[in-house]
């Protein structure tokens, strides 16, 4: 039972996109889209620990398993590419290229599930290489000049990371017992490898890539902003996982690796605190969050790295727990997106409360999922400047999302009394109340920490003054804010896009080379030339 | 041990049939006419893969290679075939691949209704089947003379292809292809008879025996070579190859670039490995290796800047071929060379293959549709042609090598290899150009997606043919699963270390 669910959890999306090679279930595919992610909310709740599901008997055998950090990322994310499936049953309804769009989602989503529950090495990397296409068909969708740029810089950086991690995987492979290609087995042996400290150099940069830590997140406000709405939640929500489950599954906690660690932290506090710095200058709301979802991934790479470098081994399950939260609450913030500008601004007030909620919560607010949240992993950050650092993002992260919320009003429709429809209104709310209770529920069910130490009130306070903080400030960004520089969006993009550019004025001369290459003489020349040459290289090899 | 061929080993005349039958065809096929020939040649091809399914389960049965002597005289007076695991890798991919060209081919070579004879559907059909002669012939010769006359025959067979249609244009082409290939003919018997006055022989176990590091052996081997990186148009040796495939049908093309260059990329693995292992030198296969690097980048980079679509493929045909050549500097020479390497070396020939032919055949059903294949003009393309996109997706996942195609196991195998043996910069060099093979093939995906409306007209292209490509399509993509198999069949045959003088 448990190997088929965990099996199922990417195979029912993956069967429902194969079923659209037939045109009349591809433009029927819509409604299904929140259905897929079923198996995979299932396998989170009942394949947790099961025995690792196995198949075949050859030199590879592929392998399904489920951790606890993994079932409780993948409960959240099924629970979101639900309610984002819902919620684009009804965006998307009479758009145009439904069939792709359904298509993209699916593989998209076959690749995001796959990922939590991939045991071995082969499997992870055809999980990330279909949540890569999908998601850039996602990106792509809207067909914009925005879209378009967005989606070539995504699979353009997203294939760059995976290249890395495959050769990390590679490496990882030759130092297993037996070869094994199991990510397990891989965690165990890397502290104790030749060329470890390459191949974690390769695992942070390729996974960074994919959680955005800086400067490798440019893709994300550009992808994030340019997709349609329900995909931008999954994008931002759920798909940027694949980034932290790497980490945590490859990185084990241990003292050898804890220089590895330290570095991790760094690149994330200071992606974190830089997040926020470039999230208040950006005017539309989309843009806005995405630089959130930055600066939170940059936070989880934070509590991951210093739980590694403090030797702290509760931490992988509460990282995933954070890391849970924001799945929730960022997915819950897009869809809200959708739903103000199909609403007029009079009717907005109880939302925009809510919203606000929310919102404030992500800073750590009591008692929101997100006070929980940041209270839980406390015990990895330790108490040293990562502990301070912590702290400070937090009151940015306050500010940061107040500041969405200031500036979501803006997208807020025009026309008197429109009303979002329920198909968009009721997933945003399901998901808002998620966002509240799941974390509750999560840290009573788990072995996370007692919800009695949680309200005692020198952890409140811990959690209300960066928010006190974070509002002050809010107040001051809204007053005096006009004055702050306009970074575009993606930031540092436009290096990459100096390079593209000078990658692109090569090959007209590699074709102009092409042509005199191809003429007779130099052919001839160069057949004659690669004789001697090899004549040479034979002989000089053996002196 | 491969190639201690004293007797021939019960079996073996399945590789006289491999050999016979396609040539009976092409007799065949002459004598009857075109109006038959598509029926024949079908039917050969498949027979022709069962032969080397037989092969293959022989080869797994045994573990050890089929072996059969011509005539009873053995070598060095008489002439072995031998199938090794190589050997019948090679002839399984060459069978397939063929099948699904010449199910596509029926529609273009087709001979009209009123007409008794046509010429260009007798020569494509003839041709189809010559080739697969030579190159059986490539796969199991047992002696480099053997081998040279499959080399002419090759040549032969593949040139006409490139002419089909008659014009000044392509005939240009085909003659630059003939005497390019004939100068690499020169260069190979040059060394052959170089061999042959140094050893009395030129059956290649023999001469894997007696070979030494000799001054006349190196001018021989690197004669042969050079002459073979010309027929395999390995860069900067490419000058007959994007011309060939600009005026060729999508289906010579694709019996081109997915199955003739491998030929004679074949014999140089046979030369390196198997003949004169103890001659080559690691220098050798740096400078090899280096050739094979500069085709990736170079390949890729002209084949972005590709304004027709056909022309892009065969530059990244360009591109492809140098990955071949990564695998020499990964299995030869070495004290401990990877067996991994051949390994993934002959999975991405396998990969490249499948997935080039498909991808094509792919571009000749837009062109057919369109009535042209400027990339530029291809939006909504996939609108059009759904099948006809799926499959040149799959084709452009599996030249990037991207699981669970073929493509991403050799990848896999080569890095391990790379990595294995502490040659990192060529580990460098096959993930760039994945990377680079992702630029072009994700250009024209993103421009045949995109919304234009009204959608672009199909033409004749029929549901069929599409369904063919995508049949090739998937089989690239499903070579992967060969990582799943418990035997391997390219290991059969090898020693246990490679490169190492028997």
């Amino acid at each position: 039972m448990t190997e088929f669910l965990l099996v199922a959890t990417p195979g029912l999306p993956l069967a429902l996109a194969a079923a659209c090679v037939l045109p009349a279930v591809r433009v029927r595919m819509l409604p299904l889209l929140a259905l897929a992610p079923a198996p995979g909310l299932v396998a989170a709740l009942l394949a947790v620990h099961a025995p690792p599901a196995t198949f075949g008997a050859g030199l590879y055998r592929p392998t399904f398993a489920l951790d606890a950090p993994g079932a409780l990322l993948l409960g959240v994310a099924a629970l979101l590419w639900i309610a984002a499936g819902a919620y684009a049953a009804t965006y998307q309804r009479g758009a145009a290229n439904p069939g792709r769009f359904a298509v993209c989602w699916l593989l998209a989503l076959a690749g995001c599930l796959g990922v939590f529950v991939a045991a071995d090495m082969p499997l992870l990397y055809l999980a990330l290489a279909l949540l890569t296409l999908g998601a850039t068909g996602l990106v792509f969708h809207d067909e914009t000049p925005r879209a378009r740029r967005a989606a070539a810089l995504y699979i353009g950086l997203a294939l760059c990371a995976e290249s890395l991690v495959l050769v990390a995987m590679v490496t990882l492979a030759s130092a297993t017992p037996d070869g094994s290609l199991l990510i397990r087995d891989a965690a165990a042996a890397l502290p104790a490898m030749p060329g470890r400290d390459t191949t974690l150099l390769l695992l942070i940069v390729g996974f960074g890539v994919k959680a955005g830590l800086v400067p490798l997140h440019v893709w994300m406000p550009l992808a994030h902003g340019a997709a349609p709405m329900p995909a931008s939640a999954v994008l931002s929500g759920a798909v940027v996982k694949a980034g932290i489950i790497g980490l945590l599954r490859f990185l084990p906690v241990d003292s050898a690796i804890a220089h590895a660690g330290s570095l991790l932290a760094v690149a994330g506090m200071l992606t974190a605190l830089y997040a926020v710095a470039v999230g208040i200058t950006q005017q539309h709301p989309k843009v806005v969050l995405a630089y959130s979802s930055v600066s939170q991934m940059g936070f989880v790479a934070a509590v991951i790295g210093a739980g590694i470098a403090h030797g702290d081994a509760a931490m992988p399950l509460l990282a995933a727990f954070y890391a849970g939260h924001h799945v929730l609450l960022k997915g819950a913030m897009f869809l809200l997106v959708g739903v103000v500008a199909a609403t007029s601004a009079d009717r907005l007030r109880g939302t925009l409360v809510l919203a606000a909620v929310l919102a404030v919560g992500l800073g750590g607010l009591p008692p929101t999922g997100g006070f929980i949240a940041k209270y839980a992993v406390k015990g990895p950050l330790g108490d040293g400047w990562v502990a301070t650092a912590a702290a400070v993002s937090a009151v940015g992260t306050t500010l940061l999302m107040l500041h969405f919320v200031r500036r979501v009003q803006t997208v807020a429709a025009t026309a008197p009394d429109a009303r979002a429809a329920p198909g968009l209104a009721g997933p945003w709310l399901a998901m808002a109340a998620a966002s509240l209770v799941v974390p509750w529920a999560l840290y009573a069910m788990l072995p996370l920490g007692t919800a009695g130490d949680a309200f005692a009130p020198y952890a409140l306070w811990a959690g209300l003054w960066p928010v006190l903080i974070g509002g002050a400030l809010a107040i001051a960004l809204a007053r005096w804010g006009a004055g702050l520089p306009r970074v575009p969006d993606g930031d540092v993009v436009v290096v990459i896009d100096g390079a593209v550019r000078g990658a692109s004025a090569a090959t007209p001369r590699a074709v102009a080379a092409d042509a005199v290459l191809r003429r007779w003489p130099a052919a001839t020349l160069l057949l004659v030339g690669i004789a001697a040459a090899l004549a040479a290289a034979i002989t000089a090899g053996r002196g | 041990m491969p190639f201690v061929a004293d007797l021939a080993t019960p079996g073996g005349a399945l590789l006289v049939l491999a050999i016979a039958v396609p040539a009976i065809g092409v007799l065949a096929a002459f004598a009857l006419g075109s109006r038959h020939a598509a029926r024949i040649a079908i039917a050969v091809v498949a027979a022709g893969f069962a032969l080397a399914v037989a092969v293959a389960a022989r080869v797994l049965a045994d573990g050890a290679p089929l072996v059969y002597v011509l005539g009873n005289w053995r070598p060095p007076l008489g002439v072995a075939l031998r199938a090794d695991g190589l050997a019948a890798v090679m002839m399984l991919v060459t069978t397939v691949v063929l099948f699904f060209v010449a199910l596509f081919a029926r529609a273009d070579f087709a001979t009209p209704a009123g007409v008794r004879d046509a010429r260009a559907p007798l020569v494509f059909w003839t041709m189809l089947l010559a080739i697969l002669a030579a190159l059986n012939v490539c796969f199991l010769a047992g002696d480099l003379f053997t081998l040279y006359v499959a080399l002419e025959l090759l040549t032969f067979a593949a040139v006409p292809l490139v002419a089909l249609d008659g014009s000044a244009e392509t005939l240009r082409a085909a003659l630059r292809y003939l005497l390019f290939a004939l100068a690499g003919s020169l260069l190979y018997l040059a060394g052959t008879a170089l061999l042959y006055g140094a050893y009395g022989t030129l059956d290649i176990a023999l001469l894997a025996g007696r070979a030494r590091a000799d001054a006349a052996t190196t001018v021989a081997a690197a004669l042969m070579t050079a002459g073979l990186l010309a027929k395999t148009a390995l860069f900067p040796l490419h000058l007959w190859l994007p011309p060939a495939h600009a005026g060729a049908p999508a289906a010579a093309s694709a019996v081109l670039s997915g199955l003739v260059v491998k030929g004679s990329y074949f014999i140089v693995l046979r030369l390196w490995l198997d003949a004169l292992p103890a001659v080559i030198t690691p220098a050798a296969a740096q400078f090899i290796g280096a050739l094979g690097a500069a085709a990736i980048v170079f390949g890729s980079a002209v084949a972005i800047a590709q304004p027709r679509l056909k022309l892009m493929v065969a530059y990244s045909t360009v591109a492809q071929i140098g990955y071949l050549f990564l695998l020499f500097p990964l299995a030869v020479g070495l004290a401990h060379p990877e067996a991994t390497a051949i390994t993934g070396g002959m999975l991405q020939v396998a990969s490249h293959a499948t997935a080039k032919a498909a991808m094509f055949m792919a571009a000749g059903l837009v062109y057919a549709a369109l009535g042209h294949d400027r990339v530029a003009d291809l939006t909504g393309v996939a609108r059009t042609l759904p099948i006809t996109v799926a499959a040149f997706a799959l084709s452009g996942i599996a030249l990037i090598g991207l699981p669970p195609a073929g493509g991403f196991v050799a990848k896999w195998l080569l890095l391990s290899a790379a990595l294995a043996t502490a040659q990192w910069w060529w580990a460098v060099v096959i993930v760039v150009g994945g990377l680079l093979t992702a630029c072009y093939v994700f250009g024209v995906l993103g421009r045949t997606l995109a919304t234009v409306d009204p959608p672009p007209p199909r033409g004749a292209v029929t549901r069929g043919r599409e369904a063919v490509v995508l049949g090739l399509a998937i089989v690239a993509t499903v070579l992967g699963f060969a990582a799943f198999a418990p035997v391997d069949l390219v290991q059969v045959g090898r020693p246990p270390v490679a490169g190492v003088p028997r």
